[in-house]
Order: C-alpha cells, then sequence, then structure tokens
C-alpha cells in the first residue's frame, strides 16, 4: 500500500480518461493577413463562430473532466468581443489558460483583467522582427508598432509573456538583431523559434516564405550561437533550433554507436493524441489545429469524454506509434533510423496527404542529401 | 491518530483521476499538481469534514488487502502533509464548542 505521492508525470501513466488540455480555436476571423499564416485556406478556415453561450457551456463540462488548462488560438482571439467574458468563464470553472494573438488589440484594460485572474499561464505575441520593415513586410503595414504596444502592455501588468518569431525567408538574416531587441532591449525573460510550416497560406506564399535548406543551416547555426549568447532563453518544438538540437543528437548517437533513442525507429513522433484536444472555431473536435479535416465530434452535442476515449480516429491516431519506419520506402537504408520518430503527422498530411508516415520535412538525411549542414559540434556545447 | 478533527479537502482543487487508478491533484492557482497513488486517492475521496481519520482508517482496512501494520501513521502523516500544504483544513469550532 503506498501512500506517498508519486512524481506527478509518472511515465506508468497510460490515456487518460479526459484531455489534460484543449486548444479553443474561438474565432476563425483575424484583421491581419500575414503571408505565411497556417490558418486561412486551412480545412481549420471555416466562417461560423460559436455563440458564447455555447462556449461557457462547453467550459461546464471541461470542469465536469477536470481539464486542466486551455489555450486560446484563432485567427485572433482578441477580436472576439466577449473574450473577457470566455476568460472568465475558463477561470470560474477551475483552469488556467494561455493566449496565442498577433497582439495588435491589446488594450490596457484587456491586459489588467487577464492579470487579474491570477490564471494565465502565458500570452504568446507573433513578432517577426526588430524593426517595423521585417515584421510589417510578412504581417502588414503597422502590425509591429502594435504588437510591441501589446506586448508591453501585457509586460506592465506583470502578465506572463513571451514572443513567438516565425523564422521566414524575410527575416532569417536578422536573428541576431531579432534576439538582442527581445532579450536586451524589451527584457523578455525568453522567446520562441518556429519555421513557416507548409499549412494554409504559407503553401501558397512557399516561395516567398519557406526557408531554402541553405536559409535552414544558416539558422540553425545563429539560433544555436544565439541561444548560447542568451543562456538558453530561447526555445522551440519545432523549426530550425529543435532541428539543430535533435539532428545534432541524433548524428553524436551514430557516431558513437548508440543502441537507439526511446521511441526511436517508430512513428512516435507526436504525444499530442494522449493528452490534448482541439476545438474548431464552429463546435467541431479536432485532433489539434493542424488536422482540423479529422472531425472527431461536436461539443454540447457528444460527450468530450466520449470522444476522447472511443472515437475510432484518434485511437488510430494513438497506435501511430506502434508502426515502424522500416516499412517505408523513403527510410530504408536510414542510418539514422533507431533515433528518428518520424515527427508530426499533420505536416506529413500536409505534404502527403498522408498522416501515417514520416514527415519528409523533418527527414535528416534528406536535409543533408540537399546540402544542409548541421551547426559545427562546439557550438553546441 | 485524532479521533475528533474531521479533514477538510480544499474545494479549490481538481482531482484529476485517470485510467489505472492514479490521479492529480491540480491547483489551479499556482498551477502545480500533486501526484496520488490510488491509496491515496481513496483517502482523498473521504476528506468530507464529516470523516475522521480513525474512520478513514477502517474503511481502507475494510476496502483493500494485505494493508500493512504501520497503515495508521502512514494515514496520519498523509493527512498531515496535505494540511501542511494547504490541500486540508479542518473546521475551526464556535467559540462556547468543543
Amino acid at each position: 500500500m503506498k501512500l506517498n505521492a508519486v512524481q506527478y508525470g509518472d511515465p506508468s501513466m497510460r490515456i487518460m480518461k479526459t484531455p489534460r488540455s484543449l486548444d479553443l480555436f474561438v474565432t476563425g476571423r483575424c484583421n491581419l493577413r500575414c503571408t505565411y499564416c497556417s490558418h486561412f485556406t486551412s480545412p481549420g478556415d471555416v466562417d461560423q463562430d460559436l455563440s458564447t453561450e455555447e462556449w461557457l457551456r462547453f467550459f461546464e463540462e471541461l470542469k465536469r473532466c477536470a481539464v486542466m488548462k486551455v489555450c486560446f488560438q484563432g485567427g485572433e482571439p482578441f477580436l472576439r468581443d466577449d473574450l473577457a467574458e470566455l476568460i472568465l468563464g475558463v477561470a470560474r470553472n477551475r483552469m488556467r489558460f494561455s493566449i496565442l494573438t498577433n497582439g495588435t488589440l491589446i488594450t490596457d484594460e484587456t491586459a489588467a483583467l487577464v492579470a487579474s485572474t491570477g490564471r494565465c499561464d502565458l500570452v504568446q505575441v507573433s513578432i517577426d522582427g526588430s524593426i517595423s520593415t521585417t515584421h510589417d513586410a510578412a504581417r502588414g503595414k503597422g502590425s509591429f508598432r502594435k504588437a510591441l504596444d501589446g506586448l508591453l502592455l501585457l509586460m506592465k501588468h506583470r502578465v506572463p509573456a513571451t514572443a513567438r518569431i516565425t523564422i521566414h525567408r524575410g527575416n532569417v538574416l536578422e536573428l541576431e538583431q531579432i534576439a538582442s531587441f527581445l532579450l536586451e532591449e524589451i527584457r523578455l525573460p525568453g522567446f520562441s523559434t518556429n519555421s513557416a510550416t507548409p499549412f494554409g497560406l504559407c503553401r501558397r506564399n512557399a516561395e516567398q516564405v519557406q526557408l531554402t535548406v541553405a536559409e535552414r543551416t544558416l539558422a540553425m547555426e545563429a539560433l544555436v550561437r544565439l541561444n548560447s549568447k542568451y543562456d538558453g532563453r530561447i526555445s522551440a518544438q519545432a523549426g530550425p533550433l529543435a532541428e539543430a538540437l535533435n539532428w545534432s543528437a541524433m548524428e553524436e548517437a551514430r557516431r558513437s554507436g548508440e543502441g537507439s533513442f526511446s521511441g526511436g525507429g517508430r512513428l512516435t513522433g507526436c504525444g499530442g493524441p494522449m493528452s490534448e484536444l482541439a476545438v474548431r472555431c464552429d463546435g467541431v473536435m479536432i485532433p489539434c489545429g493542424h488536422l482540423s479535416h479529422m472531425e472527431l465530434g461536436v461539443i454540447n452535442r457528444d460527450g468530450l469524454a466520449e470522444v476522447w476515449q472511443g472515437h475510432p480516429d484518434l485511437k488510430r491516431l494513438r497506435n501511430r506509434s506502434s508502426i515502424a519506419l522500416t516499412g517505408f520506402e523513403s527510410c530504408r537504408g536510414c542510418d539514422y533510423l533507431p533515433y528518428c520518430t518520424g515527427n508530426c503527422p499533420a505536416v506529413a498530411y500536409a505534404m502527403t496527404g498522408d498522416a501515417w508516415r514520416p514527415s519528409p520535412d523533418a527527414c535528416y538525411r534528406r536535409f543533408k542529401e540537399a546540402g544542409g549542414r548541421l551547426p559545427s559540434s562546439s557550438s553546441l556545447e | 491518530m485524532n479521533s475528533i478533527r474531521k479533514p477538510i479537502a480544499n474545494p479549490d482543487l481538481v482531482l484529476r483521476e485517470e485510467f489505472d487508478d492514479w490521479a492529480v491533484l491540480f491547483d489551479p492557482d499556482s498551477g502545480s499538481g500533486y501526484g496520488l497513488s490510488p491509496v491515496s486517492v481513496f483517502i482523498w475521496n473521504r476528506l468530507d469534514g464529516r470523516t475522521t481519520p480513525a474512520e478513514i482508517l477502517a474503511d481502507l482496512r475494510a476496502h483493500f488487502d494485505d494493508v500493512p501494520d504501520n497503515a495508521e501513521a502512514e494515514v496520519t502523516e498523509f493527512i498531515d502533509d496535505l494540511a501542511r500544504r494547504g490541500f486540508v483544513g479542518y473546521e475551526v469550532p464556535l467559540s462556547g464548542q468543543r
């Protein structure tokens, strides 16, 4: 009989009864049209925002399901006139929240309200340059100044705030200036990075925004160097910095003869379906914002727990981790197979039409064969 | 073991029970989570302000096999630990009451 509390996140835990967190795409509208926007023209681009009452009713179900946190996204969540009411609804139902925003519509009043809840984990503001010319070129005239004003208002009210840099062809040569601006001038504790991904408008504008192999190499080198300079204050879940670190680890493991990585050799790259779910702006439940075509049910009509536990598409996504990479022609003979997880199913789907195969964009061998190079090993120390 | 005081679970906390009978005690104000084993969950669900620790221990013995001899000490320490963390409280008697 064991009474002591165990470490939170015990790896022996299996699938949960309900998701721990949800991404709520509370609106499909946005006041900007960024050239690499993953939302517009994607399957998530549906022209129907739910009412306040529908969302509040759903939050009550989230409370019954003991969901711990939600992330307000869009479109642009601050476009909703009732966002304050939704935020208070989340807090009233014993959850925490974060917000992903372009920052241009944040007012002193809304920043103060967010702070007053005491339940905000993070507000992430998209900033793509250290000067307006760079940022506005991809996001729209005047957006840099407004985004910065929004970020500063959040900081004034001590809301945990960060910036997200989406690295694309228009700003890849300015990473040093951006890092200096955000970390030294604005004095953010840190910021995160990603690169323009093959969803939505980015696909239409791919030549304009998506990094070439050479630019990817350059970005990796710059970000690794800057992250060292700034003591780890730059983070990434995807994009050049994440790739540099992951692929370098794979290269090192191959050279040292290390057997394999945990989860390596199978499509284990996405853990989302084990703990998270998402809801489109029209109330349709989906696995995540980039698999918006995979409709699992409708909130307030289908039970969250029932969908989470029983929907065949979710079960199939979870079972993706049992698929061996050796079964794919593109992976045959790859030296990095024991270390590779196949990465994001949504990117795989966007690029190949099949979410049950490895993402071509995350293939290290392909990157090398195209002339890509990792940062030198000394810069990674 | 205190036979009078009846511990009350903090109603602001959220208990997330999981498939394998383990649970997370989540504090939405701080964002922190505290893992509970199946036995701990059993005890937590009886911290209702009406049940004494001695009664909880008796329930435990009736419900689980192989309850060790030191269970009383473990239950006491567990509840005391929860109280130290602010997860459990006790009703304060009104003046004149014992």
